[in-house]
């Protein structure tokens, strides 16, 4: 047996996250869950998870662009820059800007998928494969 | 009181003047800078950003003039105060029209330095406060629309999660009866988290934020590819559904793609759904002057005379509903208006009760006169 893949859940809210919980634990996944940025930063390091799933607006509106900005493309994410990362979210556009993925004009790494909150089990488990597989 | 010390640079060739400013600001509670020409001035302003800089017209070198231009590059907020030697009207004139808020002519006592100074202060203080009401308005504007709608939403969407869990037997296997229940409720919840999505983009449109950049946008081809989406909707309820679009040069148009796309969808299911059994859809492209114009044709039930000049109004659920199942917001068709006006266009509809309706979309040409191939 292999060990299943580790992902890393970020999301403020508790209910979200103990649903989507049971999505992930029911594909046998090992779910690590962060309540925010500052604890995902945390254990994205410590943990090297396969796959991270993000919330974007969490404490404030752009929590989950910055995360994911920085872990894309600071030196301090450098050993986890390559983790897949979905955003999960409600939002599809912050007061009409709509998301850029793959970088926009900076040329910068952003989110590798995008995933409508509230997630159908059966999509989310299937994306989170496919990133897994790559 | 003021709660944090104000800093004031003195830029002027003369020690007396520049030891005695400072000796004046210093005992009036002011913290004091000085420099004895215009680059060492300018110097400081960058690395200092003073509150006030008081300065000497006629300097050897850069003059004081030159240090207002420079000033009011790096920061038109910080407040500048002319020293004159020779009190003409023309140059004070000619200091304040380069942003000079005062003039100071020598010799001044230390209560003239102090009035006219705390005057300026003051006006900084005031301009400081309004452009920062100003900006925080502005961005709460723009943050508004977004933070009700994520606190509305967020509590609805943690639901609708637990029930997709629940449905999926993620949870342990459900008896019918439950999840028949469930599946009701979670579709409640889906109807109004759309609702929801559906207030907010009027409430987007309606502070101007709704359209994105407006592209040339050739529609031919996605409109083509929204027919074919929507095929399997049109056949799942066993409607025929046509697209027709000329061969030849069709003009762009300006538009911002991702809405229009959410108007024709709206267009083209409601024309399936409000159509009769084994009814047909027309979708067409065409020119007429200086518009490119898309009609969405339907053999459906029609709408009647009185409702047709309503159809457009928010939550308006005409009566071309009744033998259906209550379905969307009623705020489709006015989205659409509101996104098509936002593109210069227009929205018509015709009907005939009984027969079917046909929605005319109409967009202003990219370049009116020269149709592109």
């Amino acid at each position: 047996m292999t060990t299943p893949a580790k992902i890393l859940l970020i999301d403020d809210d508790p209910d979200f996250r103990e649903a989507v919980t049971a999505i992930l634990t029911s594909a046998s996944y090992a779910v690590i869950p962060a309540s925010g940025p500052a604890e995902g930063k945390e254990k994205i390091l410590a943990e090297k998870p396969d796959l991270v799933l993000l919330d974007i607006m969490m404490d404030s509106l752009f929590d989950g662009f910055s995360l994911c900005h920085d872990i894309k493309n600071s030196k301090e994410f450098e050993a986890v820059r390559k983790t897949p990362i979905i955003f999960v979210s409600a939002v599809k556009q912050i007061a009409g800007s709509r998301f850029e993925f793959k970088g926009g004009e900076q040329g910068l790494a952003g989110p590798d998928d995008y995933i409508d909150k509230p997630v159908k089990p059966a999509d989310l488990l299937a994306r989170i494969e496919k990133h897994l597989r790559k | 009181m003021r709660e944090s010390q104000d800093l004031i640079l003195i830029i002027d060739d003369e020690e007396t003047i520049r030891d005695s400013c400072v000796q004046i600001l210093v005992k009036s509670g002011y913290a004091a800078e000085t420099a004895e020409n215009g680059e060492t001035g300018i110097q400081k302003i960058r690395d200092l950003r003073p509150d006030a800089v008081i300065v000497d017209l006629k300097m050897p070198g850069m003059s004081g003039f030159d240090v207002l231009e420079n000033l009011r590059v790096i920061d038109p907020q910080i407040m500048a105060i002319v020293i004159t030697g020779y009190a003409t009207v023309d140059s004070a004139v000619e200091a304040m029209k380069k942003g000079a808020y005062d003039f100071l002519p020598k010799p001044f006592t230390p209560e003239e330095l102090r009035m006219i100074l705390a005057r300026a202060l003051e006006h900084r203080k005031l301009a400081l406060e309004a452009e920062a009401l100003r900006r925080e308005k502005e961005l709460l504007e723009e943050n508004m629309i977004t933070m009700v709608s994520h606190q509305l939403r967020s509590p609805l969407v943690a639901i609708q999660q637990y029930f997709e869990v629940l449905l999926a037997g993620m949870a342990g296997s459900l008896e019918e009866k439950t999840r028949e229940m469930i599946r009701k409720a979670s579709d409640r919840l889906v109807r109004l988290l759309d609702l929801i999505n559906d207030w907010l983009d009027l409430a987007r449109i309606d502070t101007g934020r709704l359209v994105g950049k407006l592209k040339p946008l050739d529609l031919r081809p996605a409109l083509g590819k929204l027919v074919e989406f929507m095929a399997p909707l049109a056949r799942e309820s066993d409607m025929a559904i046509s697209w027709d679009a000329p061969e030849g040069p069709l003009s762009s148009v300006l538009g911002d793609e991702e809405t229009l796309e959410q108007v024709f969808t709206n267009l083209i299911s409601n024309a399936i759904k409000f159509n009769k059994p084994h009814g047909r859809v027309s979708v067409r492209i065409g020119e007429e002057r200086d518009d490119v114009l898309v009609e969405v044709q339907d053999t459906g039930i029609g709408i009647s005379k009185e409702d047709l000049p309503r159809i457009f109004d928010q939550f308006v659920q005409i009566s071309r509903r009744a033998d259906k199942k209550l379905k969307g917001s009623g705020l489709g068709l006015s989205i659409a208006k509101k996104i098509i006006e936002a593109h210069g266009g227009r929205i018509d509809v015709k009907s005939e009760p009984g027969t079917g309706s046909t929605f005319t979309v109409r967009l202003p040409k990219s370049h009116p006169e020269t149709a592109s191939p």
